[in-house]
């Protein structure tokens, strides 16, 4: 029997295993080798190059300008998203007539494809036929080229990603709100405390592991943003380009995989260690909190 | 004028759910008020309305002479138990207490001083950087009794704080919260369903029930001369024996008799002869050589004295005795006839 058990251990295990390691170690490792490599997508001969791809990296000036403008990205994405996202909580915390119907609306956004928003939001702001732009005209107002404008690129893709992702922001926020017993804040009211110290001494430490953990999340994802520039403006826009679509230029346009591969294992390296941030910062909160660690 | 007063106050929630129907009290300054009920008699509403935890529909709560009725807590000057002790997860029981002193602008230094001083009082002192989650229940509800006792508020209001506590720890707090209130001279209003509690805290008591009051009084009026039936049965544990029967003339005497019996207890009280519910407590209750006879049906024994359970003729009797008594043993009961309390049957409020 006890043989037995231990076949059917290796039984329940063996598919995620196998999966693990086809989907994710293999190409892991498959990826850290091929950028040492100078191996392209059109074939040939592939050879063992050493850290050559890593020093073209720091020479190429497209690398530089794409991590600043994914760091800016980032930043303004994550940071609009949260105060957003947790102001439309606060907004949400208490229940109020057309509450669930406004609620569900606003998660819409989240839903939908980021590739098909990206197309819809061409049209919508395409500065020739373009609603929004159509609308502006209406009161002969200014029409800004939003999707041509250099300036402007950016921005409109981070207005896009904005509208798609507060709600993500706004939900875990509701979460962490809700999770607040309604006694905390009655014994705050019995302790004389003020809205404002309310919000800052009990609302905002309590909701923080769980707003934290959204922020890791957004920022990892937004740090990999890819199918808006690409449904915009596409992947070589100098104004637009992030790292991923970078990347993906350098990959699949440039057929250079071995360059592409050394691309890669920077972003990723750049996501571990942000997330490695984040969560020890996370368990320190709650291990200042007395709660158990996450 | 009253230190506290309500008047007529009530409680309907949305579901139409009426908790309070209506309540007058009148409190001094430094009483201790003991709020006594059943579950779900609209106690804990009427002072969660006191705290302004809760806002009332109808009537009037004034507070040291302001009328006070519709303000939030902040705005009273309040301090408040609470059952589950509701402290903050994520600050230290040092931070907790101090949290109340802060919000009025107290220095630091005397924070301090003041923290140190509950502290000792309370011994938490050793507990002062742990959190919450760290503590066992009753060290918890010493923080949260250590957080509204930090300052000294016009009233302290308690709900059933030691209802989640072990016997040891409740006696405990309980002369402790008592002690406290006596040396500050501090008006409390004190919820419980614990008798025991409420007898040995209040000055009076307050017995609810149905989001009503059925008596208000010192703790010995409400034992000895209970106002209804409700109070009759629900102060005293066990309750007062009730028979419902009927006064009679007898010759030159009034007595209280039952149908099917030729059982005659004599009455002194002035009364007319009428149907009437019969009361008298356990413990004026005592074996005797003759009386009424009956027969033992259950003995409690709970070591200082105990309870028989016995079958007479006008009804089962409960009696206080120190005596054991073997179950089925046959024995005459005795009276003591200055104890009887009657009772109007229709009205259920006291006869004499």
């Amino acid at each position: 029997m006890r043989v037995k058990d231990g076949v059917l251990k290796y039984g329940f295990v063996g598919p995620a295993l196998i999966f693990l390691i086809a989907f994710n170690i293999f190409p892991l490792f498959y990826n850290i080798y091929l950028s040492f490599t100078d191996a392209e997508l059109s074939g040939g001969v592939t050879q063992l190059i050493g850290g050559r791809n890593y020093g073209v990296i720091f020479d190429d000036t497209r690398y530089g300008t794409a991590l600043r403008t994914t760091g800016l990205f980032v930043v303004l994405a994550v940071a609009t998203e949260l105060i957003l996202g947790f102001a439309l909580a606060l907004a949400l915390q208490k229940p109020f007539w057309g509450k669930p119907a406004i609620t569900t609306i606003l998660l819409v956004p989240m839903m939908l494809s980021p590739a098909v928003m990206g197309l819809y939001w061409n049209f919508i702001l395409n500065g020739h036929y373009g609603v929004v732009n159509q609308a502006l005209s209406v009161f002969r107002l200014f029409q800004p080229q939003w999707l041509t404008d250099p300036d402007l690129k950016l921005f409109s893709i981070l207005m896009i990603d904005i509208w798609m992702w507060t709600p993500f922001m706004m939900l875990i926020a509701l979460a962490g709100l809700n999770a607040i017993p309604n006694h905390l804040y009655e014994a705050a009211a019995i302790d004389r405390a003020s809205r404002w110290t309310v919000f800052r001494r009990i609302t905002l430490p309590l909701c923080s592991p769980l707003l934290f953990l959204a922020i890791l999340l957004r920022t990892t994802d937004a740090l990999k943003q890819f199918d808006l520039v690409m449904a915009v403006t596409g992947p070589n826009d100098r104004a637009t380009q992030t790292l991923s679509a970078l990347l993906y230029q350098v990959m699949f346009r440039g057929y250079k995989i071995g360059l592409g591969s050394s691309y890669s294992i920077v972003i990723l390296l750049i996501v571990i260690a942000l997330a490695t941030i984040f969560i020890r910062y996370i368990a320190s909160i709650q291990a200042k909190q007395g709660r158990e660690t996450a | 004028m009253p230190f506290l007063e309500l008047q007529n106050l009530q409680k309907t929630y949305p579901d139409g759910t009426r908790a309070v129907r209506g309540i007058d009290l009148r409190v001094d300054k430094g009483e201790f008020i003991v709020l006594l009920g059943p579950s779900g008699c609209g106690k804990t509403t009427t002072l969660r309305m006191i705290a302004g935890l809760e806002d009332p529909t109808g009537g009037r709560i004034t507070l040291d002479n302001q009328n006070v009725t519709h303000l939030p807590p902040s705005q009273r000057d309040v301090g408040f138990v609470f059952q589950f002790y509701a402290l903050y997860p994520h600050m230290t029981v040092q931070k907790n207490i101090a949290f109340p002193l802060e919000n009025i602008g107290t220095s630091p230094s005397e924070i301090e001083a003041a923290i140190d001083r509950v502290a000792r009082a309370l011994s938490i002192k050793t507990l002062l950087d742990q959190y919450p989650r760290q503590l066992s229940g009753g060290d918890q509800q010493r923080v949260s009794l250590a957080r509204a006792m930090v300052r000294t508020p016009d009233i302290y209001l308690m709900d059933e704080p030691l209802g989640t506590l072990d016997a040891e720890h409740r006696l405990e707090l309980r002369a402790f919260i008592r002690r406290q209130q006596l040396s500050l001279s501090i008006t409390a209003i004190y919820v419980t369903h614990d008798q025991e509690e409420a007898m040995s805290l209040a000055d009076r008591i307050v017995v609810m029930d149905g989001g009503k009051i059925r008596q208000i009084g010192s703790p010995s009026e409400i034992y000895t001369h209970p106002a209804d039936l409700f109070v009759a049965n629900f102060v005293g544990s066990p309750g007062m024996n009730l028979l419902s029967g009927q006064i009679v003339q007898n010759g030159d005497n009034l007595t209280f008799t039952r149908p099917d019996t030729d059982i005659h207890i004599p009455i002194r009280a002035n009364i007319a002869p009428a149907q009437v519910v019969f009361g008298m407590r356990p413990e004026f209750i005592r074996p005797a050589n003759r009386g009424i006879p009956g027969k033992v049906i259950l003995s409690e024994y709970l070591g200082s004295h105990g309870y028989v359970h016995v079958d007479t003729p006008i009804g089962e009797l409960v009696m206080r005795s120190t005596d054991r008594f073997a179950t089925g043993e046959k024995i005459h009961l005795h009276m003591n006839e200055t104890h009887i309390r009657l009772f109007d049957p229709d009205t259920e409020t006291a006869l004499v």
